[in-house]
């Protein structure tokens, strides 16, 4: 039988996915009054194993058991409810997300008025990085690595490829106006799709640097960063660069199927695999073309997929030109932040797991920190972590942008890029550390491993920070 | 720095702390300014960090009057009266008078640095400690700072001291908007600049703050069981939680560098775990005294039915070894366990003597289920048996109790918890099931042995119980229907299971039918909902992937069976009307 092949293939009997096999359905009836009734914690283990049996039939192209257990998920989770139904309310909505775009007309017909507000984009951003130590630990971490990396420099030049964030180069600017043998001329350029972030940052900086006397220069480079010239960046020679990357390399991992792409070795068992690829490229929305094809994207790896073999791992090949363009700027230090969680799985449920676990992780982020009611924390579940988990869950190929990696592949990736690993500094960490303790709150935790800093919440690592200098 | 938009303030807190890392860093580096026997006014020990303008010690320190810094032309030539910015070009200038010239020439001898003192008085810069560092920059600031704002732009009529300045900005005056986040518009940056403190602010006030009620809420919500307890204690507690909230905006911004803030923020931070504690703790309580209470009134009288009190016994610690092992979780764990558990035998089938055998529980149900997975005979041994149907539904009422209590307390488990929790199950049976455990969840949560042992306490308890194949379907119904009488929180949920009980009993009196006991338990726990059914027909899909063998076969074919047959089995048995009829006769303790 079809399903028992493919299960005997992947079932990669996660204990997660056994307990979606356990059956625990509780007697329901029809309006579901027990529902709402339910304690917490059962509702949440209900939740789980509601999701994972729903991912199970999308997976499996069971589109009817799908959308049973859809609606079951929708009796329970909800955007403002508890941690689990929070998450729930997200990822039903990518998994039914990804149903709809086997019906792209459909999809597109759906989603035609969605309007995205560019500065509401901006705005949650800015939560998250006010609400969550995170992006704070990697500022702090990137600021001290720069400060070590440039002492002695006369002329500094920081490349920022994601410039939102003016607070980070604040902080910068003032730490670098007190430098012992005095400031350096200093030039920030900042990448960003939005000319008005970048005017906003430019203010806010020159604002600074003129308060502090400090010769300072923003070059606003107004590009997405897939489309970057490099030209633009205008590196000059003599002046010491520094490159920031937060959590933008891993959107380089996206990738179109591309013929001469490496294949994994999982791959090599999809035995129709070329078939369905294609099925899967024309995105016909028969319902026997979808089965076909949400076989593909559950239980084989999906054919962009760099996660199962080691070789592959720097299999994109935008990944690479774009390192291979940094590495050619010759950076004294680039910083790079990322996500820590293994997202870019090859198989739906493989993404599935990992991404109930580190979204877990950051909805208890939000729960200890954040009211219930607030509305910003909802603004930023939604449109951050909502969307992320949408485009692990729903999208393939080259849509789906958010391929979290963990720090070992980074390691490895960079490495082979040309670049060097670059120890952050013990002060860079004491500072860090100092800024959790600051949250008072037990669950952020940073390790060091190999001269890298990974940023947990309890034991799950959330993201990663390492530093790296271009090694000719 | 009041302007300074909030986000950067926990920069701020940490740049200092910064400083004193460099200079730490610094002063053991031969080049290091502090402590070098030139500076004049070495650092007073509150100074934090580094100024601006700190010179080089080295360098020679040149006081210029006002008059000479605001000159514009400091060089003028004797002759023409012309005056020039700088020497060289005098010197050139020079030549054309044919008067003697010469231009410095690149020494090859390194020539002194030069620092410059701001000759304001009142200026930081008027201390030769900080002196600023080229000649050109101490111009511009005593200008700025300490001069007159001669140059006026005629648009938004903004003034600068420097010239060059009034030019930059003039060029760019009037072609850019401010826009706040709030959709404010502003064409001069000073204003967009204040009205971001105080629109900051107050976003930060409301959104942060919806809380003081809310949050209690919320806290509320999550332990209304410490609540019950100690209303009064909570109700001061709740006050002072809320002068934290208003607090916090403002300590927010200092968390980075931690100090006085931290305490204040610790003691609102707090406030959620130790309710957690509170009220994971309780509950157990609850559930030992209720379930002991019931099971006196309602073991006692028949205990030769119940076969032995062990038994029960057994189930009763269940809840605490369960939040032992997964170190957080409430008693109500307990009863949902319970579903669980029984459903992964439902996986287990062959293997799971294997796992199970020789556990705690095992002798008390080994005679009855043989210890194999197995045939329908057995199972309607076990069915025939009554105490082992007594023994279930005298659980069922105990624990429906005391989840009775524990249904205001709503323990709030974090999503983390919950999920390890649900992949301990799951490995539990995963075990038992999958040779390919190579999975990364397993190692993640480093339990893939442990959990087997932990959980076999659970195993050991259900395990044996729910041995047979059939029987453990059953057990998934009765687990359901417990997980029912919890979910209902009232005595409906007894019903429930009542019915299902009657319903075994009944049907064991049958024993004619072959596919039974499993498919009406099933349909049972089906509860009427037609959907609900369905998925757990969607589910035994899997279950049958991953289990293979004979015997998913026949499950399979009962599982299809089920799925005609449900319907017709729903209506007559759990019209919801029915629940009531049933009860009546639910008194079989």
């Amino acid at each position: 039988m079809f399903q028992d092949e493919s299960s005997s293939v992947t079932s990669s009997s996660s204990p997660l996915q056994v307990f979606s096999m356990m059956s625990l359905s509780p007697n329901l009836g029809s309006p579901y009054p027990w529902l709402r009734e339910l304690k917490s914690e059962e509702r949440g283990l209900y939740l789980i194993h509601l999701l994972l049996t729903c991912a199970n039939h999308v997976a499996n192209g069971s589109l009817e058991n799908a959308n049973i257990a859809l609606e079951q998920i929708s009796q329970l989770a909800s955007p403002d409810g508890d941690t689990m139904q929070r998450m729930a309310a997200y990822f039903t909505e990518a998994l039914a997300d990804r149903i709809l775009k086997a019906w792209p007309g459909l999809h597109k017909a759906l989603n035609s008025t969605r309007i995205t507000l560019v500065s509401e984009e901006i705005l949650v951003r800015k939560l998250f990085f006010e609400l969550f130590p995170f992006l704070k630990v990697a500022f702090v971490l990137t600021n001290q690595a720069v400060i070590e990396a440039m002492e002695g420099e006369k002329m500094v030049h920081i490349i920022d490829l994601n410039a939102a964030e003016p607070a980070q180069w604040v902080a910068l600017i003032q730490a670098l106006s007190a430098r012992p043998e005095g400031p350096p001329h200093l030039r920030i350029t900042g990448i960003h799709q939005q000319k008005e972030v970048l005017d906003q940052m430019a203010h806010r900086l020159t604002e600074e640097a003129e308060k502090l006397d400090l010769p300072f220069q923003f070059n606003p480079v107004v590009s997405k960063l897939e489309n970057l010239d490099v030209e633009k960046l205008r590196v000059k020679t003599g002046e010491a660069l520094a490159i920031s990357s937060v959590l933008q390399l891993h959107s380089f991992l996206a990738s179109d199927d591309e013929p001469h792409r490496k294949k994994s070795p999982l791959g090599s068992k999809n035995l129709n695999g070329i078939h369905l690829q294609r099925a899967l490229q024309m995105n016909q929305g028969t319902f026997g073309e979808l089965l076909e094809k949400d076989t593909v994207n559950g239980y084989s790896p999906s054919p962009d997929s760099t996660s199962s073999s080691p070789l592959s791992s720097t299999g994109s090949v935008k990944m690479d030109s774009f390192l291979n363009a940094l590495w050619g700027l010759s950076p004294k230090l680039m910083v790079v932040t990322e996500q820590d969680s293994n997202h870019n799985g090859s198989t739906l449920m493989e993404r599935l797991l990992e991404s109930l676990y580190s979204y877990a992780a950051l909805f208890d982020c939000s729960e200890s920190t954040v009211s219930r009611t607030s509305l910003e924390r909802l603004k930023v579940e939604k449109m951050l972590f909502g969307e992320e988990i949408k485009n692990i869950i729903a999208c393939e190929g080259a849509e789906r942008k958010e391929r979290h990696e963990k720090l070992e592949k980074w390691i490895q990736r960079l490495d082979l890029a040309g670049f060097g690993n670059v120890p952050l500094s013990y002060y860079g960490m004491l500072h860090a550390r100092r800024l959790l303790q600051g949250y008072n709150c037990d669950g952020y935790k940073m390790k060091e491993e190999n001269g890298c800093v990974v940023i947990c919440w309890q034991d799950r690592p959330l993201f990663s920070v390492s530093a790296w200098r271009c090694r000719k | 720095m009041a302007t300074a938009p909030s986000s950067s303030g926990p920069f701020f807190g940490i740049r200092e702390e910064n400083q004193n890392q460099m200079r730490i860093l610094h002063s053991s580096t031969p080049t290091s300014s502090t402590g070098a026997p030139i500076d004049p006014t070495p650092l007073p020990p509150k100074k934090k960090r580094n100024q601006p303008g700190t010179p080089n010690p080295d360098a020679e320190v040149v006081a210029l009057s006002p008059k000479t810094l605001m000159a514009t032309n400091r060089f003028i030539c004797e002759v023409c009266n012309k005056g020039f910015q700088r020497e060289q070009n005098l010197q050139l200038h020079r030549r054309g008078h044919n008067l003697p010239w010469k231009l410095k020439q690149k020494t090859t001898k390194e020539v002194k640095k030069k620092v410059y003192l701001c000759p304001e008085p009142t200026c930081v810069h008027h201390d030769p400690s900080r002196a600023l560092g080229d000649l050109t920059g101490i111009k511009k600031h005593y200008s700025r700072k300490h001069g007159e704002k001669k140059w006026k732009c005629d648009k938004c009529s903004k003034r600068y001291a420097v010239q060059s300045d009034w030019k930059a900005h003039s060029k760019t005056c009037g072609t850019r908007e401010y826009r706040c986040d709030c959709g404010t518009l502003f064409s001069r940056r000073d204003s967009f600049i204040t009205h971001r403190a105080f629109c900051d602010a107050l976003a930060q006030e409301t959104a942060r703050q919806p809380p003081p009620l809310n949050s209690i809420g919320s806290h509320l919500y999550g332990s209304s069981n410490y609540m019950s307890l100690g209303l009064s204690q909570v109700g001061t507690q709740v006050s002072s939680i809320q002068d934290h909230n208003k607090n916090q905006t403002g300590e927010v911004l200092k968390l980075g560098g931690g100090g006085s803030s931290s305490s204040r923020f610790d003691h609102f931070l707090q406030f959620g775990p130790q309710q957690q504690q509170q009220s994971m703790v309780s509950p157990p309580g609850f559930v030992m005294q209720e379930s002991n209470q019931i099971f006196n009134q309602e073991h006692q009288p028949q205990p030769g039915l119940l076969g032995n009190n062990k038994s029960f016994q057994g189930l009763m610690p269940f809840p605490e070894n369960n939040s032992n092992s997964t170190s957080s979780a409430p008693s109500a764990a307990g009863l949902f366990n319970l579903s669980f558990l029984s459903n992964s035998g439902n996986n287990g089938g062959a293997d799971y003597n294997l796992t199970y055998s020789g556990l705690l529980m095992s002798d008390n149900f080994n005679n009855d289920n043989g210890g194999n997975g197995g045939s329908g005979n057995e199972a309607s041994d076990l069915f025939s048996n009554n105490s082992m149907s007594d023994q279930i539904t005298s659980n069922i009422p105990s624990l429906f109790s005391s989840s009775v209590q524990n249904n205001n307390m709503v323990p709030q488990m974090s999503a983390t918890a919950l999920l390890q929790k649900a992949a301990q199950m799951g490995s539990s049976s995963s075990n038992k099931n999958n040779s390919n455990n190579e999975d990364s969840l397993l190692r993640s949560f480093g339990t893939s042995s442990s959990t087997g042992t932990k959980t076999s306490n659970f195993g050991s308890i259900f395990g044996e119980t729910t041995a047979g194949n059939n029987l453990h379907e059953l057990m998934n119904s009765i687990a359901s229907g417990t997980g029912n009488s919890s979910f209902f929180g009232s005595s409906s949920g007894v019903n429930t299971f009542n019915t299902y009980a009657n319903r075994t009993s009944m049907e064991h009196e049958n024993p004619s039918t072959l596919l039974p006991p499993q498919q009406q338990s099933l349909n049972v726990s089906g509860g009427g909902s037609d959907s609900l059914t369905r998925d757990f027909l969607g589910v035994g899909q899997i279950v049958r992937s991953m289990s293979g063998g004979a015997k998913q076969q026949q499950q399979q074919q009962q599982g299809i069976g089920l799925s005609s047959l449900s319907s017709e089995r729903n209506t007559n048995i759990t019209a919801p009307t029915s629940n009531q009829s049933f009860v009546g006769r639910g008194n079989f303790q």
